[in-house]
């Protein structure tokens, strides 16, 4: 991708989690374009449209009506026009079931959701700022579990 | 002892018989023989009578004849003449008799030619005499000596006759002599070997009327065995059934009749009639394993069902063996059994069970919701509160300032709560696996995870190695850290803490505590600390949920970390007791099964 921004989507049917999502970067003053989708639903209507550009960074809550963020993690992995996309799993839960389902299903990395608006900002940083190409290629299920 | 044996044997019986039969005939031939030998013996004198009358009037014909030609030589008369002459034929007669009867005899034949030509002789200087008289001779000493000559003639005569008799005499004494032994002899023989056989056949009547006794005792603990499996049928609700094949007849104890809710004897005993209980959709399925039954000698059990006449339906499950008996007649044997009882105990169990799976659904459905849904408004509030102190801070008062934070305090002892009954309720899965773990491993994890504390407050734990144990790893790292945890919670304020891990492997039949223990062993590890302890009544008070013993102002806790230990032992089958003395210290002991 050309552009000298990262690309950012979040996929969370929650506004106040959308809120802080936004905010955590406004207030981070990075180069970064986010854009949020309500549900799953949405989010595959806009990744499936041929001339969609594809983010750099996709946050996917796991809890969505309609369709859940494993639904979607299933199809994205399936199809071979995202592989590029780095996928970050962005829930209030981080029940062993979870965190173990989301990696054999081949998500890059997963975070809680923090009840700190500071601790939020730093995950946040931290995620965009690592080198996917690097991590990705040391990924194991110890480290897949953001801990800060 | 040998006699007792052979007394005790089965074919003694048969051998006595066998004896006695040959005795038996023994006896009858002996007898018939000794009967022969007597008659023999009768015979034998008549004989020696016969012979000894033939020669003796031998004698009395010769005396006759001279007799007579004395009479002629004096009177001339041939009157006299007659006896001679008839003398000469009778003694040629009895000559005859004698030659047959003595036929066995050779000496006696031999005396009797002797005595033949002697006679010839006599009779011969008879007719020369009675010559002479004819002639008027008799002055003449021709005739005296002719005369002298027959009468040498007749005493030579004589004695051969008395010898003859003698020798048939004597062989009559013999015979005689030879009869009485005999007759001595075998009566005692014949009387003793009769007694014998009387013995023999006593001690075989002895055997059959102790055999009688014994199969009239058997026969009655048969009737009794018969009688006390009739009422074990009745309690155990079985019946039992024995099936000629080859003359396609049945026997169905009285029981199995009532198992098919029928008094016993009700029905013929047949297999058309015993189908018409069975229950419409078994019939198929209990005809085809039956034809199967005759051909198989073991058959796996059948379970099928049967319709009362008062319409209850009975669950049956038959067992039969095919067996062959001592009349080579080959026989089905079985037994039939009524399982509604346990089939109904088994459906009333799957119910529960089925409840248990959907009480346990329930209670995952509720552990997600508080997972998730509960955590999600507090995490918000927690955010929100974050933004708060973060923004307007300076908007607030004092006492608004003071507000925010004891709202966050309250926010954080409420996410403190749902963490805690979070993980008391995944504690509860039963079907985590038991696997060899590294104790030490899992130890120093746990204290890997408290190191910030541990650091703070200046702790020192000394470990002791642990060999390895069955058990589910990350509750046992829990369970470490807990109580690791709580020692360090509960640290007296003026000194440092000091905290012990030590090991052991203890009999249950060694520790008091052990009373309940399922298994023979026990790891023991015992974690004890230098903390500000507890009151001993407490001891067992402490771990049930929510139970705390302090103000949570004094110590933060939520009174579920020490729960999650009991059920984490508990989940492993084993046991946890605390020991505390206030200011002093606490020791926890946790015993693991030896497995």
């Amino acid at each position: 991708m050309a552009t000298d921004y990262t690309h950012i989507i979040l996929a969370d049917d929650d506004e106040d989690d959308r809120m802080f999502f936004t905010d955590a970067f406004d207030e981070l003053k990075m180069t970064v374009k986010v854009t949020t989708y309500n549900d799953g639903v949405y989010l595959m209507d806009y990744l499936n449209q041929e001339d969609a550009i594809l983010p750099n960074i996709l946050f996917l809550d796991l809890n969505m009506p309609r369709k859940s963020g494993m639904e979607c993690l299933k199809e994205i992995k399936e199809n071979s026009r995202f592989k590029d996309v780095v996928i970050a799993i962005y829930s209030t839960s981080a029940s062993e079931e979870d965190i173990e389902n989301t990696f054999i299903k081949g998500a890059n990395i997963y975070i809680k959701k923090p009840s700190d608006f500071k601790v939020l900002k730093k995950v946040l940083s931290n995620v965009v700022t690592t080198n996917w190409q690097y991590h990705t290629n040391g990924l194991n299920k110890d480290n897949f579990l953001l801990r800060l | 002892m040998i006699i007792k044996r052979i007394y005790k044997s089965s074919w003694f019986v048969k051998v006595v018989f066998v004896v006695s039969l040959f005795a038996i005939i023994f006896i009858a031939g002996l007898g018939y023989k000794h009967i022969t030998n007597l008659s023999k013996s009768t015979e034998m004198v008549i004989h020696t009578y016969k012979v000894n009358v033939e020669l003796e009037q031998i004698l009395s014909y010769l005396k006759d004849s001279e007799t007579g030609q004395r009479g002629y030589i004096i009177t001339q008369d041939s009157l006299y003449l007659k006896p001679f002459i008839e003398g000469r034929k009778k003694v040629n007669n009895s000559f005859a008799e004698l030659k047959y009867l003595t036929s066995d005899n050779p000496e006696q034949q031999k005396n009797l030619k002797e005595l033949s030509s002697l006679i010839d002789k006599r009779l011969d200087n008879l007719e020369i005499a009675s010559n002479y008289a004819a002639n008027d001779q008799t002055d003449l000493t021709r005739f005296k000596d002719v005369f002298q000559e027959g009468k040498n003639y007749m005493g030579a005569i004589r004695n051969k006759l008395n010898y003859m008799i003698s020798i048939e005499n004597d062989l009559l004494k013999k015979r005689k002599e030879e009869y009485v032994s005999d007759a001595r002899f075998t009566p005692v023989f014949l009387y003793s070997l009769i007694l014998l056989t009387l013995v023999l056949m006593y001690a075989a009547y002895a055997k059959i009327n102790s055999n009688l006794e014994k199969l009239k005792k058997s026969n009655q603990q048969l009737e009794i065995f018969k009688e006390s499996t009739n009422q074990s049928e009745i309690i155990n609700k079985h019946g039992s059934w024995r099936w000629n094949v080859e003359e396609d007849s049945f026997y169905f104890s009285d029981n199995l009749f009532r198992l098919l809710g029928e008094e016993p004897g009700s029905f013929a005993q047949t297999i058309e009639n015993f189908m018409k209980f069975v229950h419409p959709e078994d019939v198929e399925k209990l005809s085809s394993q039956v034809d199967e039954m005759k051909e198989n000698k073991d058959l796996p059990f059948i379970v099928y069902r049967v319709i009362h006449k008062s319409g209850d339906t009975r669950y049956l499950k038959a067992y039969g063996k095919s067996t062959v008996n001592s009349e080579g007649i080959t026989q089905l044997l079985g037994t039939t059994t009524d399982i509604t009882d346990e089939i109904d105990h088994y459906n009333t169990l799957e119910k529960r069970n089925q409840e248990l799976e959907l009480n346990n659904k329930e209670l995952q459905a509720f552990n997600y919701v508080a997972s998730h849904d509960l955590q999600e408004p507090l995490r918000k509030i927690q955010t929100f509160l974050s933004r708060l102190e973060d923004r307007e801070q300076d908007n607030f008062s004092e006492s608004g300032k003071k507000y925010v934070e004891r709202i966050n305090n309250a926010a954080s002892r409420m996410r403190l709560l749902i963490d805690d009954l979070l993980q008391y309720s995944r504690t509860n899965k039963s079907d985590e696996i038991l696997k060899n773990s590294d104790i030490n491993k899992l130890l120093e994890d746990a204290q890997q995870d408290l190191a910030e504390v541990i650091i703070a407050k200046n702790a020192t734990i000394t470990t002791v190695k642990i060999p390895e144990m069955k058990v589910i790893p990350f509750q046992i790292q829990q369970l470490f850290g807990n109580l690791i945890g709580n020692s360090l919670k509960y640290s007296a304020k003026d000194r440092n803490p000091i905290i012990a891990i030590s090991y052991d492997k203890v009999e249950a039949s060694d520790d008091q505590q052990l009373s309940k223990a399922l298994y023979d062993e026990y790891h023991r590890i015992t974690i004890s600390d230098n903390g500000i302890g507890f009151e001993q009544e407490y001891a067992e008070k402490i771990f049930t949920l929510f139970n705390r013993l302090h103000n949570k102002d004094e110590y933060s806790g939520t009174g579920i970390g020490l729960s999650i230990c009991k059920k984490i032992v508990d989940n492993h089958s084993g046991f946890i007791f605390a020991k505390g003395e206030p200011n002093i210290g606490a020791v926890f002991s946790i015993y693991l099964p030896l497995v």
